[in-house]
């Protein structure tokens, strides 16, 4: 662990685990370690705001979940993007790709 | 779209609490243990990679209730939660919670006692359809008849051609109708029936009122336009509170014959239930009657103005348009009748106008009587309201202190401050809704009480006590409201409350800045109360003086019966045959000890002047004229004036004999300073009637009109004599009776007597003397009763005031009374000490308030009667009233400190 690990820019978390879940269904845990490799150690999340945020997205309809068998054969709440979810996952990765150049342009001036 | 979803998902998981919370358990679980085994993984022991899950993720349970709380349903919960914990602290503390919800009973209670009558008197429309429609030409409640210009030119009584020439040039108002601006006595016997007449109140309409104000009846019909003419078949309606209070809401009342003032009348049917005319006013009219079936035909020539209207505007007519129009109407009328305005007002015609003003609540009578007295009331109980809400501030403060400890542990062990104060609010709300239901019953009461106060003598008041949905809102807002006000100060202060000084046990502070505050407000409120007490007994001793005066009559034992002969269809020539059987028959009565006729009666509202000519002198214009009545013989006797000199007037005083006249002192002295009245003349009309009556006797002055000035000159003529070729003026309409025991109960037999005499003759109304005289002082008896009622309020609300903050002191000093009586402080010493800071508040109080107390005294001195504002008996009464009810609040909390174990009290937090 050479980097010690950041706060999530406000309100990213949401888009964050949206894309963890374009590919495929995954659990709680399984999101945690997706993002924490995927950022290298960067982000790491904790359950308490990972379960808010996963009932938040599920509350707005943007992930389903349902209970599935793991890998380990275990029992475990797989989250589901849903359509709507897709869609909003592509508009706010547009909104952030916007922001991010305006940010970098405003920084390198 | 996503709100509604959340809805009702939310909704759904309140319900589905347990599953959902056993679905997260499980999910945590697993999540955990999946983290747990991947450090296994990586070559932790198990124990190892369970203590560093721990570590990392923090405490599960702590997990669990974050992704709780921030489902916007939790908040529920949490409500839930707090006004279950809330209810038990109230019921642990009966005598707390007791004190409190009185406290804010009486305070809510007198607010919105005041606001249902605001409501129902200000607010409230006329219960027609659309009354923003309706508007009324004039500004003003001059009445009954009047001839010429009006006052400032603003026209609100109408002659009755007036009306038709208005009604029938403004097309701008769908219906524009007339009725009369008094109610008129009517003497009613139903057709067929065997009782007899009964007075009722009847007003006369235009035939298109009800059509203008769109009533429709409640069963048969209204009037219409064409009952209002002049070969129609007499028709009236009758109100439904009369029918059913009067009638038993007999269906058979619809289309049957009454005898209205002798005239047979149909009544065509009953208005509506709520339905009380144009006015909001004591006593109603019973019915309601076409104009053009008025006895008086002279009403209806273009010189007499009696009538108000009142119109409904189409929607789209603009209201200021068609004033000017009306006033531009209101000019070529006058400039057309020359003839009807009297020449001294004929400078003043230019400025006649017409105002139209908004009449959705009618014609304004009680709305401008009673708009300054509403508006001093909503400012007393509001100003009481306050500070009921302070004191319960301290009352919670006081007990807020000794949950310090409690609150402080709950704070070290994580919860969240605004959880705290959320709680501590939901108490108070929660009180302040339990004192707001009580406050309901209260304030039903109060309005009761005020509404029976303002209207003495009144039959029926069409002004529900009930709370309408209205005042039930305005009364959960303030509950609401008041338990915000007087939660949140202490609420705050708890919360702000260090943990660890508290868990330390500082912060018993021996006085800190909010104790000022406290004591400040204490202050005022005892000068507040001594000020409505000093009020309160001045109003209600000038009450008194006024009620116990001497009036020169007596009214003990005395009964006064009042009839109207003219609406039995009485004739000049028939009246002495009905007072000669009046006289027989009223002295068989059984119990009637005395009795006498007379055209009216000592402080019955009414009273007649003349100016009069002395025989042998000089017309004096200096005067008013004198008041005169008519009396029939031991009249004197009967009333209890006493006779001084010479005779009264009796039996032997015919239209045939000698014209005699009895005077009073008042008027012997005005005419005569320094001669023998007796044997002198005097008469009225003019210098050539000075010789019509020959004064034969002097009585003591006595009041018939004016009960705080001087009683006014007076002379009484017998019933019957007139001057030479004159018709009798002022017919007998009372009957006074002396009795012996209580005078109610020979009512029915005095009843019956007159039925006997004749069933068209009505009783209009059957009075003790007593109450008669007692009528006069409605307003005064209103104002005084009202501040007695305050006075007593402020009187608690300061004692518990006081009681507050000395119960805060004391709870916060116990450490400090400890250590006093370790160090050897006597009991008493330490009883005293309480008190003494208690009386020092209380002596402030008295200091500002007295002074304050005899400056406001010097606006009320108008209004007293028989007591200076300075009379030092009902100062020193209020002040001996108030330092004991001090002094017994503060007893309770320094008999406590007293009773403090000092060894309980140094451990004590």
């Amino acid at each position: 662990m050479a980097d010690k690990p950041t706060d999530l820019v406000q309100g990213t978390l949401d888009m964050l685990i949206l894309k963890t879940l374009v590919l495929e269904p995954m659990h709680g845990y399984g999101i945690t370690v997706r993002l924490e490799q995927m950022s290298k150690g960067t982000f790491r999340i904790n359950a308490g705001s990972l379960f808010v945020a996963l009932q938040r997205l599920q509350r707005a309809g943007l992930i389903k979940s349902e209970w599935n068998a793991t890998e380990n054969s275990r029992r475990a709440k797989y989250y589901i993007l849903t359509q709507r979810g897709r869609k909003r996952l592509d508009s706010e990765t547009r909104e952030w790709g916007r922001q991010v150049a305006a940010i970098a342009r405003i920084l390198e001036a | 779209m996503s709100l509604l979803r959340n809805l009702v998902i939310g909704i759904r998981a309140v319900f589905r609490r347990e599953k959902d919370s056993k679905d997260l358990d499980e999910e945590l679980d697993e999540f955990l243990e999946m983290a747990a085994e991947d450090k296994v993984r990586r070559g932790m022991t198990r124990g190892e990679a369970l203590r560093a899950v721990r570590l990392e993720q923090g405490s599960s349970d702590v997990t669990r209730e974050v992704v709780h709380a921030a489902r916007w349903e939790s908040f529920l919960e949490i409500c839930d939660q707090d006004l279950r914990i809330g209810f038990r602290r109230l019921w642990k503390s009966p005598g707390f919670t007791t004190v409190v919800v009185l406290t804010l009973a009486l305070g809510i209670g007198a607010t919105t006692a005041i606001f249902t009558l605001i409501d129902a008197v200000m607010l409230e429309s006329l219960p027609v359809a659309k009354p923003k429609q309706l508007y009324r030409l004039g500004d003003n409640n001059n009445c009954c008849v009047m001839t010429g210009t009006q006052n400032d030119g603003s026209f609100v009584l109408y002659s009755y051609p007036l009306y038709e020439h208005l009604r029938d040039h403004t097309p701008e108002f769908k219906q524009l109708a007339a009725f009369g601006s008094f109610l008129s006595d009517l003497s009613i016997r139903r057709l067929g029936g065997f009782s007899p007449a009964q007075p009722y109140k009847g007003e006369f309409v235009s035939g298109n009122y009800f059509e203008m104000f769109r009533t429709s009846a409640f069963a048969g019909r209204m009037l219409g336009p064409q009952d209002d003419t002049a070969g129609a078949q007499p028709a009236a309606v009758m109100s439904y509170h009369t029918w059913q209070t009067r009638f038993g809401s007999d269906p058979s009342v619809i289309g049957s014959s009454f005898a209205i003032n002798t005239v047979a009348y149909t009544i065509v049917g009953i208005a509506p239930q709520r339905f009380y005319g144009d006015t909001l006013r004591s006593d109603p009219p019973d019915f309601w009657l076409p104009l053009a079936t008025h006895p008086d035909r002279w009403l209806f020539d273009a010189g007499p103005e009696w009538l108000y209207l009142i119109g409904r505007l189409e929607a789209e007519a603009a209201p200021t348009e068609v004033q000017a129009r009306l006033t531009v109407e209101l000019q070529e009328w006058l400039g057309s009748h020359l003839e009807v305005i009297p020449e001294r007002d004929r400078k003043d015609m230019s400025q006649q106008h017409v105002r139209l003003t908004p009449a959705g609540v009618g014609v304004e009578q009680l709305q401008t009587d009673y708009a300054l007295g509403l508006r001093l009331l909503v400012t007393l109980s509001a100003l009481l309201l306050l500070i009921a809400c302070a004191n319960i501030a301290n009352l919670l403060l006081a007990r807020g202190s000794s949950n310090r400890s409690q609150n402080a542990v709950r704070l070290a062990l994580g919860a969240p401050r605004t959880r705290l104060v959320r709680q501590m609010l939901t108490e108070s709300v929660l009180l302040a809704l339990v004192g707001g239901a009580a406050a309901l019953g209260v304030a039903y009461a109060g309005t009761h009480v005020i509404l029976s106060l303002a209207f003495r003598g009144a039959q029926y008041v069409p002004i529900d006590a009930r709370p309408s949905v209205v005042v039930l809102g305005f009364t959960f807002l303030l509950s609401v409201a008041t338990g915000i006000a007087f939660g949140v100060a202490p609420a705050w202060m708890t919360s702000q409350s260090d943990p660890a000084n508290a868990l330390r046990g500082a912060g018993r502070a021996v006085g800190d800045h909010s104790s000022k505050v406290q004591k400040s407000l204490v202050i005022v409120q005892m000068a507040f109360s001594i000020v409505l007490l000093i009020g309160a007994g001045l109003v209600t001793q000038s009450l008194r003086n006024l009620q116990y005066q001497h009036f020169g009559f007596a009214t003990e034992s005395r009964l006064i019966v009042n009839i109207a002969p003219a609406l039995a269809g009485y004739t000049p020539d028939r009246l002495a045959g009905l007072y000669q059987r009046l006289e027989d028959s009223m002295p068989h009565i059984p119990g009637v000890i005395g009795s006498s006729l007379s055209w009216y009666s000592p402080l019955d509202g009414n009273n007649a002047n003349e100016r009069v000519y002395i025989q042998g002198k000089a017309p004096d214009y200096r005067w008013t004229a004198p008041s005169w009545d008519r009396v029939g013989s031991r009249y004197f006797e009967t009333i209890g004036t006493r006779l001084l000199r010479g005779r009264a007037i009796d039996e032997h005083d015919t239209p045939a004999t000698r014209r005699v006249a009895v005077v009073n002192e008042t008027f012997a002295r005005r005419f005569f300073s320094n001669e023998d009245p007796i044997g002198q003349h005097f008469g009225m009309r003019d210098v050539s009637h000075s010789g019509d009556f020959e004064i034969v006797g002097i009585v003591e002055d006595a009041k018939y009109q004016d009960t705080r000035g001087p009683a006014y000159a007076t002379f009484f003529l017998p019933l019957l004599q007139t001057p030479p070729g004159e018709p009798v003026q002022g017919w007998v309409s009372a009957i006074e009776l002396h009795v012996a025991g209580t005078p109610q109960n020979i009512e029915p037999a005095v009843r019956e007597a007159i039925a006997t005499i004749d069933p068209n003759l009505t009783v209009l109304k059957v009075v003790s003397f007593g109450e008669q005289v007692a009528r006069n002082f409605n307003q005064e008896r209103l104002i005084a009763r009202l501040a007695e009622l305050f006075g007593v309020l402020a009187l608690i609300l300061a004692c518990v005031g006081l009681y507050g903050v000395t119960a805060y002191a004391v709870a916060r000093r116990t450490n400090e009374i400890g250590i006093r009586m370790a160090l050897g402080a006597e009991r008493t010493q330490i009883f005293t000490l309480v008190l003494r800071s208690a009386l020092v508040q209380l002596t402030w109080g008295m200091a500002i308030g007295i002074p304050v107390a005899l400056a406001g005294g010097r606006v009320l001195a108008d209004l007293l009667y028989g007591v200076k504002n300075y009379d030092p008996m009902i100062i020193g009464s209020a002040a001996i009233v108030l330092i004991t009810s001090a002094s017994l609040a503060a007893a309770v909390p320094a008999r406590r400190a007293s009773g403090v174990d000092p060894l309980v009290a140094l451990r004590y937090e």
